[in-house]
This record gives structure tokens, C-alpha cells and sequence, in this order.
């Protein structure tokens, strides 16, 4: 399955990406997770100023035919989520690293240097496709 | 046990579609994407390898009589090459399966079924058919049925010379022949749409579906097939039928015959007070599925959805629910459950979307 992977990005098990600015983590979902899960049409956002533990579920991605738990990259407290994409999930499916999902206040910065890199990712998604 | 492959299989591989196990079969679910299947369908043509689904012929004296006591709906008056949508029930009602019969002629009669029934059905109709005069049987194996559904199908039949003579209504049927392949040619689906289904050998169904392709026909999965169906509130054995309700509780009356003389589930049927009646539901953001619970006003449980997905037409999140008839709102106000959320709906009288059959 032809896919991109961003360079400067980290990855998640469950392929979200991840990009750390200061103390601020954006996460979205990968171009690889988009395409397989098809013309996505719901997202389900965590609540604003709540905590996030890395690893959990933290939201809710629906495609026409599946349910999709949205999993944090890290733990940290929620300060926003992407409203345009509430309105419009099909932005995922045509940009899916330019539609970022969440973006939290990391915790503890380490649990973002243990992502993957693109590389890793990359090895990742060819063992799974 | 290894999955059967119908005779399109190496077709949909070519076309890389996504597979899936359905009933058996490894079935392709999409091709491109569920949305511009379902688009495909509603505004122009689009195609479904259905081939999984069961093939049952009727042959004798006798035929007619068998089929019609065995479904609830009315088959003895239906005309000449006239196919007719039924439940099947047992004798206390239950459904065991929904079907399509179709009058070939009085002494040869097509029974499709679900390829998820086959057994069950196959067992039930051998059951039954000893006391008449006819012979019952499966040629599922020998058939392949392509699906062709939307506004431009019959401009495509009447360029690649498969539509037989003669006027051909919604819910005829016909033997035809072209180049000495013999097929039966139905104008059935399960959209809504205008459209055939094409019961024939193997070979044809190749040659068909890539004549098809050549028109420019979008192959869909069984995934848009499901959206497609949901949309125009068909329902789907599993979901709004099962082994447990009768027809009356799923809005199928209008199938059920009681002026007929005598069928299989009459007497039980007549006496039934319904247990649930079925609703259609959506809502403007959020996606109900199957299972998710329905509440009232005052937040009580009242039913459950049966089928739920989005509408690529309505850009909204669409239901079918079973609401239990003693705990129906006189408001007629529902909420849909879906996870830790309440949501409101928009109560439906007519289906989601309406079809452009003729």
C-alpha cells in the first residue's frame, strides 16, 4: 500500500504521528492508518483540560464501516483539539498529517523520545501491509 | 475452513479490492472507497458481484403451489415473470429467512436466498416440499449473479444487447439468451436504483463483468452494498430479521398475505401481537451502529439500533431500531446511546433516501 511517512515526524504503535514544539505534543493519525481505514466520516475528540495517559484511548475515529479508538502518543493534559475536522473528517483521509487531532501538554518528554522515528514506522507499516 | 471464491474472484484481486470473509465466501467489501461506491450507484452505474447467494430451483407440477405455501407473501397472483420479495417463516411465526422468488414460468421458479442461510433455508424448504409435486434444487454451485444497479444501467443493457424483448417493469423476470449463453435476467437489486440482477454460468459472468468495466460500470463491494440497502431502509436478515422476531415486528406487513388461503406461519401470525416496531432514525453528527441502545426522552432504555452506518447522500448517521411497542414514546422523541453520549434524532416516516427504480 503506497503511503506517506513524514521525515520529521515520531509514530506510534497504533499509527498516530507525533510532533513536539517546546512542551506542546500535536498528534494526528498516520496516511497509512487513513487509507486503510477508508473514507472516515466521525471523530470523537477528548474532552479539553482533561488528562491524557499515554497509550490509551483518548478518542474515536469512525470510517463508514469501522469504530477506531484514538490512542495518545504521550501523557499529558489536553489544551486543544481540531474543530475543522469535526466538521469535516474527510480532511483526514485527503491530508492526514496536514489534520492534526489533539494537542496536549506533555508530561514527560521522554515518552515522546521513545516513539518511532520514520525509519522504524516505516518498517512498522511494511511488517503489517 | 478455507474461504470459497466465486467465479469473479480472480477479477476482484486484479482490481485490488479489499477482501473479507462473508458467509463463507472471500468476499471483495470496497474497490476505491465506500462513498464514491455508493455515488456510483445513486447518479450513474455500479456493479456487485453477489455471487454467494443461494440459487434454489422449483420444477413440476406442483411449483407454484410449494412456493407460495412456504412464503407469506402472495405468489399464485403474482403475473407472468414476476418476482416477489417474501419472508419465510415457520409455523410459529419466526422468520427463518427473506428471499426472492421468481415466476421463470408456473413450473420453474427461482428462489434466491441469503448466502448466509443457505443451509438453514436449503433444510426447511426440503423439509416441506415432500408433500407436493415438484422437485426442489440447489444450484448454487453453478451460478454466478452480477448485480448491475443505477439511473444508467439500462442504457448499458441495451448497448451490450442483455436486455431481453418486450416491456420489463420493476420486479420482472426473464430467461434470455446472447451468443448461446443462457441467463436469467431480473429487475431486482438491493439499492433502490434502477437496475438487473444476472443469474448465468460461470464463463458469462466473466465475459459480463469486464463488458461492464469496458461501459465504464463502478465495481462495488459489499460494504457500499450495505449503505445502499440501509439508505432506501431494506432490511437485511441478521439485523431487522432473525430467528427470534416474526415479520410484523419489522415493518413487513405489507409481505404478509392473510388473505391468502393457507401458508406456512398463518395461524401463528394471525394471533401475534407485535413485539417491537421498527424505526428509522439519523442524526447530524455521530454514527449509530448496530446494537447501540435507544432511549426516550426521560432517558429510558427502549430499544436497540439493528442497522446503523452513514448516509453518503443525507451526510448524516442513519438507523434502523427495534423500539419495544409497550415502551413506545407518544412523542415520539428517540436518543441514540454511542459510547457515554446521548444523542437527539430526527424520527424518519419515509426511508433516508429514495430509490429512482421504475
Amino acid at each position: 500500500m503506497a503511503h506517506e511517512i513524514k521525515p520529521n515526524l515520531k509514530y506510534t504503535d497504533d499509527h498516530e504521528w507525533a510532533l513536539l514544539e517546546g512542551d506542546v505534543l500535536t498528534f494526528g493519525i498516520t496516511d497509512f492508518a487513513q487509507s486503510s481505514l477508508g473514507d472516515i466520516v466521525f471523530v470523537e475528540f477528548p474532552e479539553i483540560g482533561s488528562m491524557l495517559e499515554k497509550g490509551n484511548p483518548c478518542g474515536v475515529i469512525e470510517s463508514i464501516k469501522s469504530v477506531n479508538d484514538l490512542f495518545s502518543p504521550a501523557s499529558g493534559e489536553v489544551l486543544e483539539v481540531n474543530e475543522n475536522v469535526s466538521d469535516s473528517p474527510e480532511n483526514i483521509n485527503q491530508n492526514a498529517f496536514g489534520s492534526w487531532l489533539v494537542k496536549i501538554k506533555i508530561t514527560n518528554k521522554t515518552e515522546f523520545d521513545q516513539l518511532m522515528n520514520a525509519n522504524d514506522y516505516k518498517v512498522h507499516c511494511e511488517k503489517i501491509s | 475452513m478455507e474461504l470459497k471464491k466465486t467465479s469473479l474472484y480472480h477479477e476482484h484481486i486484479q482490481l485490488k479490492a479489499k477482501m473479507a470473509p462473508f458467509a463463507g465466501f472471500d468476499m471483495p467489501l470496497q474497490y476505491s472507497s465506500v462513498k464514491e461506491e455508493v455515488f456510483a450507484v445513486r447518479r450513474n452505474c455500479g456493479m456487485f458481484d453477489v455471487s454467494h447467494m443461494g440459487e434454489f430451483f422449483v420444477t413440476g407440477k406442483d411449483a407454484l403451489k410449494f412456493v407460495d405455501n412456504f412464503m407469506t407473501n402472495d405468489f399464485i397472483n403474482a403475473g407472468p415473470n414476476k418476482a416477489v420479495y417474501s419472508p419465510i417463516c415457520r409455523e410459529n411465526g419466526t422468520v427463518v429467512d427473506d428471499h426472492i422468488s421468481y415466476k421463470i414460468h408456473d413450473q420453474k421458479i427461482l428462489i434466491c436466498v441469503n448466502a448466509s442461510n443457505m443451509e438453514k433455508d436449503w433444510n426447511w424448504l426440503s423439509k416441506n416440499v415432500g408433500k407436493f409435486d415438484c422437485k426442489l434444487e440447489n444450484k448454487s454451485d453453478d451460478y454466478s449473479l452480477i448485480a448491475l444497479q443505477g439511473p444508467k444501467s439500462d442504457a448499458i443493457l441495451k448497448k451490450i444487447h442483455l436486455l431481453p424483448p418486450g416491456d420489463f417493469p420493476y420486479y420482472s423476470v426473464k430467461e434470455s439468451e446472447r451468443n448461446n449463453y443462457k441467463y436469467i435476467i431480473s429487475k431486482t437489486g438491493y439499492t433502490g436504483e434502477d437496475g438487473v440482477e444476472i443469474f448465468c454460468s460461470h464463463d458469462f459472468a466473466k465475459i459480463l463483468w469486464k463488458e461492464f468495466l469496458q461501459e465504464g460500470v463502478v465495481p462495488c463491494g459489499l460494504a457500499s452494498r450495505d449503505v445502499l440497502r440501509l439508505e432506501v431502509c431494506f432490511p437485511l436478515y441478521g439485523h431487522e430479521l432473525n430467528d427470534e422476531v416474526t415479520p410484523l415486528d419489522s415493518a413487513l406487513k405489507w409481505t404478509v398475505k392473510m388473505d391468502k388461503a393457507n401458508f406456512i406461519g398463518k395461524n401463528a401470525l394471525a394471533n401475534y401481537s407485535p413485539r417491537y416496531n421498527l424505526v428509522k432514525l439519523s442524526i447530524e453528527k455521530g454514527i449509530p451502529r448496530a446494537g447501540y441502545s435507544i432511549l426516550d426522552s426521560n432517558n429510558n432504555n427502549i430499544g436497540v439500533v439493528t442497522s446503523g452506518g452513514y448516509s453518503p447522500v443525507l451526510e448524516r448517521g442513519i438507523a434502523l431500531a427495534h423500539i419495544e411497542k409497550d415502551r413506545f414514546p407518544k412523542n415520539k422523541l428517540f436518543k441514540i446511546q454511542i459510547r457515554d453520549k446521548m444523542y437527539d434524532t430526527e424520527y424518519h416516516l419515509k426511508p433516508f433516501v429514495v430509490g429512482g427504480h421504475k
